[in-house]
């Protein structure tokens, strides 16, 4: 990496921390719905929930993947001879 | 006869025989004139909402009928068809363009089936047509792929036939005036209580249709086929086969139960196999059936707004499905590569396809204000209502909550996916020294043109909704989709996703690998076991036919000492098509045999 480019990355964190800090803030001020109100589910209405929603699942899902990737992964190759 | 006696789907496959025939300028003028025509047609018999009959051994096929779902898919299509077309226009593969119109007019003709029989003949055309697509691709292991597609694609149609060959004699016995007719199976929608013999016909016809539209166990024919094609072909393939499934479904099979699970395991699936792909084309070939598996859980909740929501993702999918492949397409034209880890750094000299996969990887994660926003959301609004409609009732409805959870997690994984993932490391990650001029101008219209329907769908569905099959169910949604509730609900759970993979981006390190699946059992295994297990015991078996052979009068002299036939040469080619094809047709052949002899003696 470039010092250019190393300050551009250093901007483009710092730019995208700024976007998902303003995302955090105004979802402070939004009300939200619960979608399961019949069954008495409203933790989905509680401040910041699809954030960190988005966050966490997203996060599971990657480990998932990589766990998975342990036994399954093989060099892209591995047919070449079908 | 008037025009709209004859089904649309015939305009386009005039260009199959017409094609091959011009040259230059005129070549193209036909080529784009046919799906504007066929668009036209569409909606002619859409308008008219008649039915037209051809007189079949007895009965009635219907080739021209207009299901609640034909005008949003026909329309689609058609516009598919014409944008591809624009993409294709500097291809130099003669075969590509007579087998996209064979491909697009059998997905077309099914739109329009009345009857189980003419669909099924405009569905194995539309195989035979994509086949064609993925060995004009003339990529590494097109040819194979292409045998792999066929195998697999000819195995769901022996099921689709046998399956409407029960249906038929079971409606005939029946006394049913109409026993061709395509139309829904509402005895499926007990879901698993209907398993029986007696269901069979209806389960295989379930099973054919799900072949097709990626489900599992079979659902790694997409990224097996899909990548082989040319940068033009693959923008083909990407949007009929599996949406014709998609469409049949819904006229089919809406409301049963089991197709939601089909459904989340194909959305789940999509992202997992998507997030530990290297090749860009396999990484949105896993996305796609990441997406129809949204519009499988539409399928099987089966409320209007559900269906409406299937339908319109649908719509909306084609376009943005085929502007990612365009994008890529267009990645692979201007430097030859598709794996991730030989690319990055491309920002600087492709500004124009950046921009195009940025909107197409927003648009299929849903996020505000893209197509995606507008027809996915109808699906997630479904699934809430029909959960408070069982609580109400006292039913049991968990899955639907879990479903729900699911989905939206698989939303999220879907952006990081075909959104984060591909635009970070094809266009920036490492400087890969590639400096490609943009793709020609027909390639950059395409994708723009494409590029725009996903941004005006975003801010004004309401021509797409008035397509719909429950079009006022839709549009009665519009309000609650831009609430400012739902803006913040998307806003808030994509960009947060978009963190978690720059947080664990060491762990996001491309390999030029690939991911097994479940076809490692018949691409591996199984040859594997023939060659290793069970030719090892043929061949002790040739010595039992040799003596046999010589006990025969007059074979003394044969050549028994050699090989049985079977096992003296390794497995052709054809093996992809031939045995899964015997199988299945062997299966389906006791299972007559057991229907039709067995049971009635038994009384059922």
């Amino acid at each position: 990496m470039t010092p250019g480019e190393r300050k551009a990355a250093r901007i483009a964190w710092a730019v995208g921390l700024l976007v998902l800090g303003a995302i955090m803030l105004v979802d402070l001020g939004v009300h939200h719905h619960a979608h399961f109100e019949g069954d008495g589910l409203s933790f989905d209405t509680l401040p910041e929930f699809w954030p960190l929603y988005g966050f966490g699942a997203t996060f599971v899902l990657l480990i998932v993947a990589k766990t998975l990737a342990v036994a399954l992964k093989r060099k892209d190759t591995f047919y070449a001879d079908d | 006869m008037r025009m709209t006696d004859y089904p649309p789907a015939l305009i386009l496959l005039v260009g199959v025989v017409l094609l091959p025939l011009l040259k230059g300028r005129v070549r193209w003028t036909v080529a784009f004139a046919l799906p504007v025509i066929a668009l036209a047609d569409a909606w002619a018999v859409i308008q008219a909402g008649t039915d037209s009959f051809v007189p079949f051994i007895g009965m009635q096929l219907n080739p021209v009928h207009v299901h609640a779902a034909t005008p949003v898919f026909a329309t689609v299509f058609a516009i598919m068809v014409l944008g591809g077309l624009l993409y294709a226009l500097n291809q130099k593969r003669e075969s590509e363009l007579p087998a996209a119109c064979l491909y697009a007019g059998g997905a077309l003709g099914v739109l329009f089936c009345g009857d189980l029989v003419s669909m099924f003949v405009f569905w194995e055309v539309m195989t035979l047509g994509s086949t064609v697509l993925i060995w004009a691709g003339r990529q590494n292991d097109s040819y194979g792929a292409g045998m792999r597609y066929f195998g697999m694609h000819a195995a769901g149609g022996v099921m689709l036939l046998m399956g409407i060959i029960i249906v038929i004699s079971q409606r005939i016995h029946a006394g049913d005036p109409n026993p061709l007719e395509f139309r829904h199976f509402d005895a499926m929608v007990d879901s698993w209580s209907t398993l029986s013999w007696q269901s069979g016909g209806m389960w295989l016809i379930l099973l054919g249709m799900l072949v097709n539209a990626g489900a599992p166990p079979f659902s790694s024919w997409i990224p097996d086929a899909y990548p082989q094609g040319s940068p033009s072909g693959t923008v083909m393939l990407s949007a009929f086969t599996t949406k014709t499934a998609v469409f049949t479904l819904l006229v089919a099979f809406s409301g049963v139960e089991v197709v939601i699970y089909f459904g989340l395991y194909m959305a789940i699936y999509g992202v997992i196999y998507g997030l530990l792909e290297n090749d860009i084309r396999r990484l949105l070939s896993y996305s796609l059936v990441n997406q129809v598996g949204f519009m499988l859980v539409g399928i099987g909740i089966g409320t209007r707004l559900s269906i409406d929501g299937a339908a319109g993702h649908a719509f909306a999918h084609i376009i943005y499905k085929a502007l990612l492949f365009m994008a890529t397409g267009s990645v692979l034209f201007a430097t030859g590569r598709t794996k991730m880890n030989q690319l990055g750094g491309l920002y600087k000299s492709m500004p124009v396809t950046m921009w195009c996969l940025i909107i197409g990887g927003l648009s299929i994660s849903g996020f505000p204000f893209t197509s995606g926003f507008t027809s996915k959301s109808m699906v997630v609004q479904a699934i809430v209502n029909e959960s408070a409609r069982m609580a109400e009732l006292g039913q049991p409805h968990t899955y639907l909550i879990v479903t729900w959870f699911l989905f939206e997690a698989a939303t999220a994984g879907v952006f990081i996916d075909a959104c984060v993932k591909l635009t970070w490391f094809v266009f920036f990650q490492k400087d890969s020294g590639l400096r490609p001029p943009e793709v020609p101008w027909n390639m950059k219209a395409a994708m723009i043109g494409f590029a725009g329907i996903c941004i005006f769908l975003g801010f004004f569905p309401g021509p797409l909704y008035a397509i719909l099959p429950y079009k006022a169910e839709a549009a009665d949604y519009a309000n609650v989709v831009f609430s400012i509730d739902h803006v913040m609900v998307m806003l808030g759970m994509l960009a947060f996703s978009g963190l978690s993979f720059f947080v664990l981006l060491p762990l996001m390190k491309r390999t030029e690998s690939i991911t097994l699946d479940v076809d490692w059992i018949w691409r591996r295994f199984i040859p594997k076991f023939w060659h290793d297990v069970a030719t090892p015991i043929l061949q002790q078996l040739a010595s039992v036919q040799k003596l046999l052979l010589d006990f025969l009068p007059g074979n003394g002299s044969s050549d028994a000492g050699s090989m049985p036939t079977i096992v003296r040469r390794r497995l052709p080619g054809s093996w992809a098509v031939s045995v899964p094809v015997f199988m299945i047709s062997a299966m389906l052949l006791l299972y007559l045999v057991i229907y039709f002899w067995l049971l009635p003696a038994q009384g059922g």
